[in-house]
């Protein structure tokens, strides 16, 4: 290795968070600044680099010293704070880019551009280094001509030997890097859970959904609690309440497979929402097979299923992967030659992806899909082939526009965990990151970020979440870390943690099981749920995945599922109880074939039950969506008089489908190099705004007369009193909906660690590093966030989200302890 | 004002001790007090919101509710200050493209026609200011008995009215009456500004004084001075009075090079950098012809602009044509410097192309958007027009000249062939990048003062108030391109402005509304020979009494930051606020705005709670003994107040 001495290699081998102790010497600290993770090694360091910022961090450039670990490439800001060495371990910092989203390495130098291959030799020294990142950023380090030339031609050297093109069995390695040494086993086996949110892991989990939807009339099955009925679907499933486990078992070879009609939500008017597999027809059905499957359709409600046909309006997955590569070409240009297309064709170069189309199809969807559901009591069932892909899109959009809770961050973490994780969507298939079946590729979920971001972006202020926040799952997906995405279905999750000695009991969550040493076997290391955010974004960072201020009207905790007082609700009284309908393309039809086997036995069907569905009934549907073409124009339509009328909690968010309403999320497609700006930014980083400033004041004054109230007790009682009083309020307006400044519950985690408080060197030094990173984001194209600073809402909440960390859960201090 | 309207909660909800009046134009109900002119803050509008923040089209304005104002609304619109009644029809079908046809009355009076509909629940209400009509045209009907007659609006519409054929062949359709009045100048008729008397807090004809914005640039120095050569517009006719040239030239060879410049129109400056004393001038072509004619005092005047920035010894003449346009005015007698002659200086074209063009392109773009979209081919009709792209060469010329005298501490001479359409736009698009100052409400009010309206904008050509010649080849969009630039500037960087998307479509619509002398005439000359500023009321008089309606609550007070903006094609975004307002289905969606505005309100009631703990912390201090050097109050930045 040039450039670095093999003594230095030896210490980063033995880590560096060892070396960065007091007792170590400061040289190494000061020089490298890099905290390590256990068991990582830094395998070549670049000093003088400058990195360049994008519009959201607030552009211009950044100096400090690069890394490239077996692990990561690591970036650290020369006049960054400190690391805190007693902190958890976070697999990335701010800066830094996993090996495993490098898609390509590309160096700039005099007047040549070079992709760099593992194999490949260069003939010049590189000025730039780009990386070309899989989640579409584009990274660009500037070597300064004072970086010595072998540090830039090794750094280049190693990044692209290290960087792993993702191939079967890469991963693996990857994996281990990040996760497999023994502290961070023993770590992340400490990790609890958020259980601010929902995951659907076990029944209570599903009985508080339906709690909270207020769904009565259903109930949790376990009849698939060892995937014996279906392997896809989930071990429990939410069935009417009438249905016996006996009879439901015999409905699970109807269905492709066995994915049976299932509930997934309740409209708070009464609807509900079902999503089921395509029927099987080469199978026998009984009398009593028909009459259950009626029953499960239903549900609780006596009037009306709707049987939604996905997949001819939209998109297939091949669509969906065809038309991301091409906008990605589009967006991050022909990375090798840097040729990119031209300006003038941008446009039309956008439409010919078809990725806004296939954004606006899927809106129409879920948007005609929430209109049904708002129009009274009727039984939704998504129907897909395999109900595995656009029903995960679809019903989750479609409660995302109904359900204000699913807006919030935890609501939405709850609903793609019970839509997508837990209901089967194949993550680890469609997002392929092994490489071994490129036929199955497709981003369906991330035409999912694309379609909320839509959402988001025409409604910001019904949002608790961000786009910060999307941004950070929609990079996730390209970090093959986390069990949420490395996984087809449930069942593999489950033989996947099995084997690291977790086992799972519904009523208390995981267990970790006692386990030796021996059994966490090094080739296979325990994977964290993407939602544990705090291994990836630092605090400042996560406290922009939610809003500094709550949307108004405040959200609904609860929904009432009895809720019927809508009243312009389309009467659907006259329709005959028992109907099955079909919608395709955008009318209602009610085949006599849309059950299968009812042609066959139609005879005694129509007999047994009351009515035979007949076609005068779909206008009364057809008026349900056509409230939603009205809707286009608000006049038609009093209960949605503008933003600043009553604002119905339960009015699904309808998104506006025109072309000039549709648009490209640029902060995630565009972040590329080859488009920006040369010029610096003028809105620079050390210029905090104003009310961050104010909020760092008020939070100055608090601390200086906390502690002037505690040095004047004995001879003021009264005064003491005083400051108490402005600290509720402060408080108080805290949970009222400013979020201007951290809480002082913050603070007070904060103070006993920095020890002893300050005296003359100014503000104390537990409020100071935290700030900075918060003005350099503060860039002006950030949007809400810009002003209000990002100590958000959040902080209030840390005591709640604070895992609580048993004293073995932190990282051993030193090599004597790592036994233990 | 025919953005007035909106939906109706937003008024009904928000008023507050001055809103009733504005109220009134939506709600036509109320009592219309003077201030009818205004509009309403939009809450749609907000520096930030999404794509589909918009203007409220007609066809969304809805009656507030109460029962009893009903009668009054039967009544006639409420009129402004001298405005009159000149015809009234029933009867009159509004085919709306959006909802169908509507049927009610029409008003038309000297200043707008008005149009409501009873029938429906809400009512529907059109408050059409005639300045926006550009033309009226009479559609044969077929065998059909009835008349129909289309409007075609400057502003991105266009109107179609249906009425019976009249029996009696005396009376004039309503639409005759209107054409009489929509276009005074060519009927003999006086535009409705110099009717309007309405009083404002503020006298807007005061915001610019060229003596005093010199000094605010420091000028003059030691390089550069005011001349009064063209007090009487002798020197050149289009250009202000007031002047600022290098020191080193004296008046007497002012008059020759004015000779040698189209129209007069000497180089002068526009902005002087405050460090490196970088200027922007502006001129027009040099009269180089096809024998390359020279012009020595030409030569040592921009010799004496270079010199006068002592940072660098070079000069860039930005021509903003495309160089085979430029070539080709040498056979009308123009051209460009050639850079044998003008020695130390570079030429540099920057490719916007003319008036023309841009009309076409405007044309095209309301083809577009109006009234029908197609979705699926939505970017590529977008892309036909190639409206951004003339929006984004413009930008990337501004930004060239900013960054010369930003970057490069050079000087630059700005000039396009008479120096009034493009050269307006590079020049002030540029200050708004350079300078803090003009970005602000008044600072912008300044800018459009100085730039367009006292360097001879031809606002009367371009727009071509109350003249019913609708094929005018000298009418262009260069105006409304400009505000577009500065609409993409501020969404580029939404805290550096402190004005909002509302004051911009506010601009644009009294652009051709003709209730203010403003935008009247096309030089400061006419100006004054037609006593604008006696005889009428500034468009800046309203904006500046009413001006939390047009701030940015998230403006920040960058004022020593130059702005970059990103002008690639990917960046920009077609200003669906202003284009495509008028169509329903762009429904206003988030009050983004109004949520900024309430935390405004939180935000100064933190304040006032850290003065007093401030206030709180020096007592006890001063009460306690113990307290340490170097206290936070002391700490404390002084907290700037912005909004």
């Amino acid at each position: 290795m040039q450039g670095i001495s093999s003594e230095e290699l030896l210490m980063f081998f033995k880590g560096e968070r060892m070396l960065s102790q007091s007792s170590m010497n400061a040289r190494s600290r000061d020089v490298y600044g890099l905290r390590c993770l256990p068991g990582e090694c830094v395998l070549q360091r670049a000093v003088m680099v400058r990195k360049k910022l994008t519009a959201r961090e607030g552009r211009g450039w950044l100096s400090g010293t690069l890394f490239c670990t077996h692990f990561r490439v690591a970036f650290v800001p020369q006049d960054g704070p400190k690391p805190d060495d007693n902190a958890d371990p976070m697999l990335l910092a701010d800066h830094d880019v996993a090996l495993a989203s490098i898609e390509k390495v590309v160096v700039v130098g005099p007047n040549r551009t070079k992709l760099v291959t593992p194999n490949s030799s260069l003939k010049f020294t590189p000025e730039e280094l780009v990386l070309y990142c899989r989640d579409m950023r584009v990274i660009c380090f500037l070597f300064d001509r004072l970086t010595p030339d072998a540090q830039v031609i090794e750094m280049t050297y190693t990044i692209a030997k290290t960087y792993q093109p993702l191939k079967p069995g890469s991963v693996l390695s990857f994996q281990n890097a990040a996760l497999g040494s023994v502290e961070m086993k023993q770590f992340l086996s400490n990790r609890r859970r958020d259980t601010h949110m929902n995951w659907f892991e076990s029944s209570s989990d599903w009985e508080q959904e339906l709690e909270r939807c207020g769904a009565s009339g259903w109930r949790v099955s376990t009849v698939n609690d060892r995937f014996e009925m279906s392997t896809s679907l989930p071990r429990f499933l939410v069935v009417p309440q009438k249905v016996l486990d006996t009879e439901l078992k015999k409905s699970f070879a109807h269905f492709n497979e066995g994915r049976i009609p299932r509930w997934c939500w309740r409209h708070p008017r009464g609807s509900d929402l079902l999503r089921m597999a395509s029927f099987q027809n080469n199978i026998y059905h009984e009398k009593d097979d028909i009459r259950n499957l009626e029953m499960i359709l239903f549900g609780c409600q006596s009037s009306l299923c709707v049987v939604v046909e996905l997949g001819e309006e939209l998109p297939s997955p091949a669509d969906i992967q065809l038309a991301h590569s091409r906008l990605r070409a589009l967006c991050l240009g022909d990375i090798s030659t840097s040729v990119s297309v031209p300006d003038d064709k941008w446009l039309s170069t956008l439409e010919s992806t078809h990725w806004i189309d296939y954004t606006r199809s899927c809106l129409r969807k879920a948007s005609e899909v929430a209109c049904l559901l708002r129009g009274g009591h009727l039984t939704v069932a998504l129907q897909e082939v395999e109900d595995r892909d656009m029903s995960c899109m679809v019903s989750s959009l479609v409660q995302v526009m109904c359900d204000p809770y699913f807006r919030t961050q935890h609501g939405f973490q709850s609903l793609v965990q019970k839509e997508w994780v837990i209901a089967g969507h194949r993550f680890y298939s469609r997002i392929n990151c092994h490489r071994d079946n490129d036929k199955e590729e497709a981003p369906v979920f991330l035409l999912f970020l694309d379609c909320v971001w839509q959402l988001w972006s025409q409604y910001p202020s019904r949002f608790q979440m961000t786009d910060d926040f999307l941004l950070a799952l929609h990079d996730s997906i390209h970090l093959p870390l986390f069990s949420t995405f490395l996984a087809n279905c449930q069942r593999e999750r489950c033989k996947r943690s099995q084997n690291h000695g977790q086992c799972y009991t519904p009523v208390n969550g995981w267990i970790d099981m006692l386990h030796p040493d021996s059994s966490s076997d090094a080739s296979d290391p325990p994977l964290p749920p993407v939602w544990d955010w705090a291994l990836q974004y630092s605090k400042q960072r996560q406290d922009r995945f939610t809003q500094p201020v709550p949307p108004t009207p405040p959200l609904q905790p609860l929904l009432n599922g009895n809720l019927n007082t809508n009243p312009d609700a389309i009467r659907l009284t006259d329709t005959i109880p028992g109907s099955v309908f079909l919608l395709s393309r955008g009318t209602f039809s009610c085949p006599s074939n849309l059950l299968p086997w009812r042609s066959s036995s139609s005879g005694i069907y129509k007999k047994t039950h009351r009515r035979a569905p007949s076609s005068e009934n779909v206008p009364g549907l057809d008026r349900l969506l056509k409230l939603w073409a009205l809707t286009e124009f608000p006049q038609s339509l009093p209960s949605s008089c503008g933003p600043q009328g009553p604002l119905d909690p339960y009015e699904p968010l309808l998104p506006l489908l025109m072309g000039p309403c549709m648009g490209l999320w640029r902060e995630c497609y565009l972040r590329g190099a080859l488009h920006a700006q040369a010029f610096s930014h003028p809105i620079s980083a050390n210029h905090p705004h104003p009310v961050e400033r104010l909020a760092q004041e008020v939070q100055q004054l608090k601390d200086k007369l906390s502690q002037m109230s505690t040095s004047t007790d004995p001879n003021l009682s009264t005064k003491k009193s005083e400051p108490r009083r402005i600290d509720t309020n402060l408080n108080q307006n805290t949970n009222n909906g400013t979020f201007l400044f951290p809480a002082p519950r913050t603070q007070g985690m904060g103070v006993p660690r920095a020890a002893p408080p300050p005296t003359s060197r100014g503000p104390p030094p537990a409020t100071a590093p935290p700030s900075r990173p918060r003005h350099k984001d503060s860039g002006g194209s950030s949007k809400h966030t810009f002003l209000f600073g990002h100590s958000s809402v959040a902080d209030s909440r840390s005591e709640q989200r604070y895992y609580p960390t048993p004293s073995n859960s932190k990282l051993p201090k030193g090599t004597s302890s790592l036994t233990s | 004002m025919e953005k007035s309207g909106s939906v109706d909660s937003l008024g009904s909800k928000r008023t507050s001790s001055r809103q009733p009046s504005v109220d009134s134009l939506s709600s036509s109900s109320t009592s219309r007090s003077d201030r009818s002119a205004q509009v309403k803050p939009s809450s749609a509008m907000s520096s930030d919101s999404v794509s589909t923040s918009t203007e409220f089209s007609p066809e969304l304005r809805v009656k507030p509710k109460p029962k009893a104002l009903r009668d009054s609304v039967k009544e006639e619109p409420q009129l402004l200050p001298n405005e009159k009644v000149q015809d009234m029809a029933h009867d009159v079908t509004y085919v709306c493209p959006f909802t169908g046809a509507v049927r009610g009355s029409v008003t038309v009076t000297n200043y707008r026609l008005f149009f409501k509909c009873m029938d429906r629940e809400p009512a529907f209400l059109l408050d059409l200011p005639l300045g926006v009509v550009s033309r009226v045209e009479r559609i044969a009907a077929g065998s059909s008995r009835d008349v129909s007659y289309g409007l075609v609006c400057k502003d991105m519409r266009n109107l179609r009215f249906a009425h019976k054929q009249i029996e009696d062949t005396l009376r004039k359709s309503i639409f005759e009456v209107l054409m009489k009045f929509a276009f005074p100048v060519s009927n003999g008729l006086q535009i409705y500004a110099f009717e309007y008397t309405q009083v404002f807090p503020e006298n807007g004809w005061k915001v610019y004084d060229p003596i005093t914005e010199y000094k605010r640039q420091g000028i003059p120095n030691e390089s550069w001075r005011i001349t009064k050569v063209n007090d009487h517009y002798e020197l050149c006719e289009t250009y202000p009075s007031t002047l600022a040239v290098p020191v080193n030239i004296p008046d007497e060879e002012l008059k020759r090079v004015a000779a040698f410049r189209a129209k007069g129109r000497i180089p002068v400056l526009s902005w002087i950098h405050p460090e490196s004393q970088a200027t922007v001038t502006r001129c027009s072509q040099p009269m180089v012809g096809v024998n390359g004619k020279r012009s020595k005092e030409d030569e040592k005047y921009l010799q004496a602009i270079m010199d006068a920035n002592a940072q660098s010894h070079k000069l860039f003449i930005f021509d903003a044509r495309p160089s085979v346009n430029a070539a080709a005015n040498k056979m009308k007698g123009g051209g460009y410097e050639s850079e044998d002659a003008y020695q130390n200086a570079e030429l540099v074209f920057l490719d916007i192309h003319n008036i023309h063009v841009m009309r076409e392109s405007l044309r095209k773009l309301k083809d577009v958007v109006y009234p029908n979209i197609e979705d699926s081919h939505w970017f590529s009709n977008l892309e036909s027009t190639h409206w951004l792209e003339h929006i984004k060469l413009i930008l990337a010329g501004a930004l060239r000249i900013a960054d010369k005298v930003e970057s490069g501490k050079t000087s630059v001479v700005v000039h396009c062939s008479d120096g009034w359409d493009r050269t307006a736009q590079l020049t002030s698009l540029a200050m708004l990048m350079l300078d803090g100052y003009y970005r602000t409400i008044r600072g912008f009010e300044v800018l459009l003062e100085k730039e367009w309206l006292s360097f001879g904008h031809r606002f009367q050509l371009r727009i071509g108030h109350g003249d019913k010649n609708h094929t005018d080849a000298d009418r262009s969009p260069v105006f409304i391109q400009f505000i577009d630039c500065v609409w993409q500037l501020t969404r580029q960087f939404p805290a550096a402005f402190e004005f909002n998307e509302y004051f911009l479509v506010t601009i644009l619509d009294h652009l051709y509304s003709c209730l203010f002398g403003t935008f009247l005439c096309n030089s400061e000359q006419q100006r004054l020979k037609e006593e604008i500023p006696k005889r009428t009321v500034s468009l800046w008089s309203y904006i500046n009494s009413q001006l939390e309606d047009f701030t940015n609550p998230l403006y920040v007070n960058y004022s020593n930051h130059v702005l970059f903006p990103v002008v690639s094609l990917r960046h920009l975004e077609l200003w669906v606020g202003y284009y495509i307002r008028w169509n329903p289905r762009m429904r206003p969606q988030e009050p983004v705005h109004q949520r900024y505005k309430e935390l405004l309100a939180k935000r100064a009631e933190l304040r006032k709670r850290v003065d007093d703990l401030q206030r709180e912390v020096t007592n006890r201090s001063a009460s306690s003994s113990s307290e340490q050097p170097g206290s936070p109050t002391r700490s404390i930045t002084p907290v700037q107040t912005f909004v």
